[in-house]
């Protein structure tokens, strides 16, 4: 029956389904976006019925044979606050929808579980869903995961997949010590165990080529030893704790851990580990918690793929100090120490520094008087943000959503890197009605509860962190600044020779290889082809003779913009094709592609090639350099029916492009 | 017994997204789609939240054996409703 649901959809044939019933109460779209906003904002005793609710509207969005309403819907009420039988049922909605409605990025991800993961795989498609990820997904036979790697010819290899998930628990340990080992033959079988899983890494890499997502391991919920446990070198714990340092600290780039002991741990080990349901479905934890492990596993993939929020955006009154700046005065408000709620939102400020520290942009929308507001932040002395933390500070009385689409502007990033945290019910449900791209959690009224929040639903999470990550927002308030001389200087050009811009350019080393994957995985706009690529992959690439590799880092009188573009190229007969080409937004028009299509003809002439060819592939996202090859002065070769284009560009006879970058 | 089975009925209703769903003892997996062993799974936890009670790793068989009907399923929780009281 499922199945024929979504032949119907995916064909427009929907001649049965169309006829929406009479008596349904919800037969309009509006009554939809209402529904979802109902469950959104509802608390735990108005869940259930606000999600029967939007069941029902669901069920007429499918019967009418509206998939892309449907898509939108289900996108906007996943969280993992919500519970397991809501999630199963949005489950089967997602089920029905036709692939080009489930995500624009692909993904094919292997599951290869040590437990079963049916429950969990159908969590993990739709938490990948609600990313943006459109995913296909092999999931192997529980408990074969090593055959599957082993094996050359198994069902994983053909699957051809681009990340492998290792879902595996204490249970599948190879070499649990007995309690009369000593220290020495402890430390040897954890050798041998960190040593097998490394193999089934490495096989599976050289084989397959894909990024490894491997579980650490959780402890199981009870200790034998008691609170000795810890300190003899053969308990479980113990050996659990040791294989984790291991593989956090010795696992290769193509390996990505996921910390579930973490997860565990956050959620009560007893409560977590209901070996009921491992005894009756081999189910690792509670299946309740399969939600956030889900949540979690597709957290980690999406900041893979670059699709990670980065911009904390906040209100003030009530919620990053107590009171209301303009009724209260700089005297009145409640922050900091000697008062319990002053003490609660000072918690919540240092968290939001700590994220700061490691690169989430942070912006102020608020509905204030702007000199009011930017006074807490410089005179008072127990605030711990300060203005230099503020990459954008909005306090004006126009309406949040056009604030934040502004900031948006300001800084430069999508709007779907927002995430806005207000303590104003109000101000929230018009701002996910308004702009439903910007993440908008529900918080409850007691700040003390804000960090928590924000840590469950896993917005900013982190794949890997470089020291660039540090700077961002020096990087993004220098821009600021920048601007602002653009407005001031003459002409364009005028402004460029005042930059005084460096540049260092040369091929990807192992330096740089890092920081260039991460801009291979996460540059949408200046971005000609988009393609993603793993570290081991862009690795191949710096050794292979046929490959060139660019990169430059730009510098420039307000400081350091770091490495801020990658350029691949294939060789192949007598050209140089351009492969991909991206480049930070930071950095636009500075003139740094002209400087790197000078760098790049002097090679093809070095190697006697004799044109360049470039491709233009289009996204929602990279429209901003469509014409990027006429401006070079490429000529356009070939136009498909998808606005794919291909340029080429003789090099006997190319003049190099003036600009105002020097090299260094 | 009735109450029980009214709000199991709803419970069943949220697990197998059909709102139509009416519950009668004589019912077994059989008679209600997509009621396998996974779907079972499902329904327990979704139970246990939902009524406050838990099953016992035996019980959690029992349910799932061919025979089993609902009107077992209504007389387990009922009597782990009363006991608890």
């Amino acid at each position: 029956m499922v199945n024929s649901n979504v032949g119907a959809l995916a064909t427009g044939n929907t001649s049965n389904l169309q006829e929406t019933s009479v008596n349904s109460s919800c037969q309009r779209t509006s009554d939809l976006s209402a529904a979802v906003e109902r469950c959104n904002a509802s608390n735990d005793s108005e869940r259930r019925t606000a999600f029967r609710a939007l069941v029902e509207c669901l069920n007429t969005e499918k019967k009418a044979g509206r998939v892309e309403e449907l898509s939108t819907a289900l996108r906007s009420v996943l969280t993992p606050m919500l519970d397991y039988t809501l999630v199963q049922a949005l489950h089967r909605f997602y089920k029905l929808l036709p692939a080009e409605f489930k995500g624009r990025q692909k993904l094919k991800l292997a599951i290869l579980g040590g437990f079963n993961t049916h429950q969990l795989r159908d969590l993990i498609e739709i938490f990948l869903f609600a990313n943006g990820i459109q995913v296909e997904i092999y999931e192997a036979n529980y408990g074969v995961f090593r055959q599957e790697i082993l094996d050359p010819c198994s069902e994983l290899y053909r699957f051809a997949p681009t990340k492998i998930f290792l879902a595996t628990h204490w249970r599948n340990l190879g070499h649990l010590p007995s309690l009369s080992d000593g220290p020495e033959q402890v430390s040897e079988l954890l050798e041998r165990e960190f040593r097998e899983w490394e193999m089934l890494w490495q096989t599976a890499h050289d084989r397959s080529g894909s990024q490894i997502l491997q579980n650490n391991f959780d402890a199981p919920c009870w200790r034998s030893l008691g609170n000795h446990e810890a300190r003899h070198p053969a308990t479980i714990t113990r050996y659990t704790a040791e294989i984790n340092k291991l593989l956090s600290a010795r696992a290769p780039s193509y390996v990505t851990i996921h910390d579930i002991d973490s997860l565990a741990a956050d959620i009560g080990r007893q409560a977590w580990g209901d070996e009921r349901f491992y005894v009756h479905a081999k189910i690792p934890c509670s299946p309740e918690y399969l939600v956030r492990y889900a949540h979690n596993v597709s957290s980690v993939i999406a900041a893979e793929l670059g699709l990670s929020r980065k911009c904390l955006v906040l209100d003030l009154d009530n919620t990053l100090w107590g009171g209301v700046i303009g009724d209260d005065g700089i005297g009145g408000i409640r922050i900091g120490q000697g008062d319990a709620e002053g003490e609660a939102y000072l918690s919540f400020q240092r968290y939001v520094k700590a994220l700061k520290t490691r690169g989430v942009i942070l912006a102020i929308c608020s509905k204030n008087n702007e000199q009011s507001a930017r006074e807490v932040f410089e005179k008072h002395p127990d605030m711990l943000l300060r203005m230099e933390d503020i990459s954008c500070f909005v306090a004006n009385w126009t309406d949040k959503a056009t604030n934040l689409r502004s900031i948006a502007k300001q800084l430069n990033i999508g709007l779907d890197t927002l995430v806005f945290v207000d303590d104003n019910p109000a101000e929230r449900s018009i701002v996910r009605q308004l702009v439903p791209e910007v993440a908008v959690p529900e918080i409850s009224k007691d700040p003390i509860e804000f960090i928590e929040t924000l840590e469950k639903h896993q917005y900013f999470q982190v794949a890997t962190l470089g020291t660039e990550d540090f700077q961002r927002t020096d990087y993004y308030r220098a821009n600021a600044q920048r601007s602002e001389s653009q407005g001031s200087a003459g002409g364009i050009d005028e402004f460029l020779r005042t930059l005084d811009m460096t540049a260092a350019i040369g091929p990807i080393s192992l330096a740089t290889l890092e920081r260039s994957t991460q801009l291979i995985n996460k540059s949408n706009q200046f971005n000609l082809t988009t393609r993603r690529r793993s570290v081991s992959e862009v690795m191949e690439l710096i050794d292979a003779p046929d490959w060139v590799t660019v990169t430059a880092s730009l510098t420039d009188r307000f400081g350091e913009n770091g490495l801020v573009t990658v350029l691949l190229a294939h060789v192949r007969q007598d050209r140089l094709e351009i492969d991909t080409w991206l480049m930070s937004c930071r950095v636009l028009k500075r003139g740094l592609e002209r400087l790197m299509l000078n760098y790049l003809c002097d090679l093809a002439q070095t190697r006697g090639l004799d044109h360049i060819q470039g491709e233009y592939i289009p996204t929602s996202k990279n429209e901003l350099v469509r014409n990027h090859y006429a401006e070079l002065g490429f000529r356009k070769t070939k136009t498909e029916a998808n606005g794919h284009t291909t340029w080429d560009l003789p090099v006997s006879n190319y003049k190099a492009l003036s600009n105002f970058i020097k090299r260094i | 017994m009735n109450i029980v089975r009214g709000q199991l009925q709803d419970v069943f209703r949220d697990v197998f997204s059909d709102p139509a769903l009416v519950l009668n003892d004589g019912m077994t997996a059989e008679d209600i789609e997509g009621w396998d062993s996974i779907t079972h799974i499902n329904l327990i936890i979704a139970i246990e939240k939902r009524m406050g009670v838990k099953f016992a790793t035996a019980e959690i068989s029992r349910l799932k054996e061919d025979s089993s009907s609902v009107g077992d399923l209504v007389e387990l929780v009922a009597g782990k409703l009363k006991s608890s009281k």
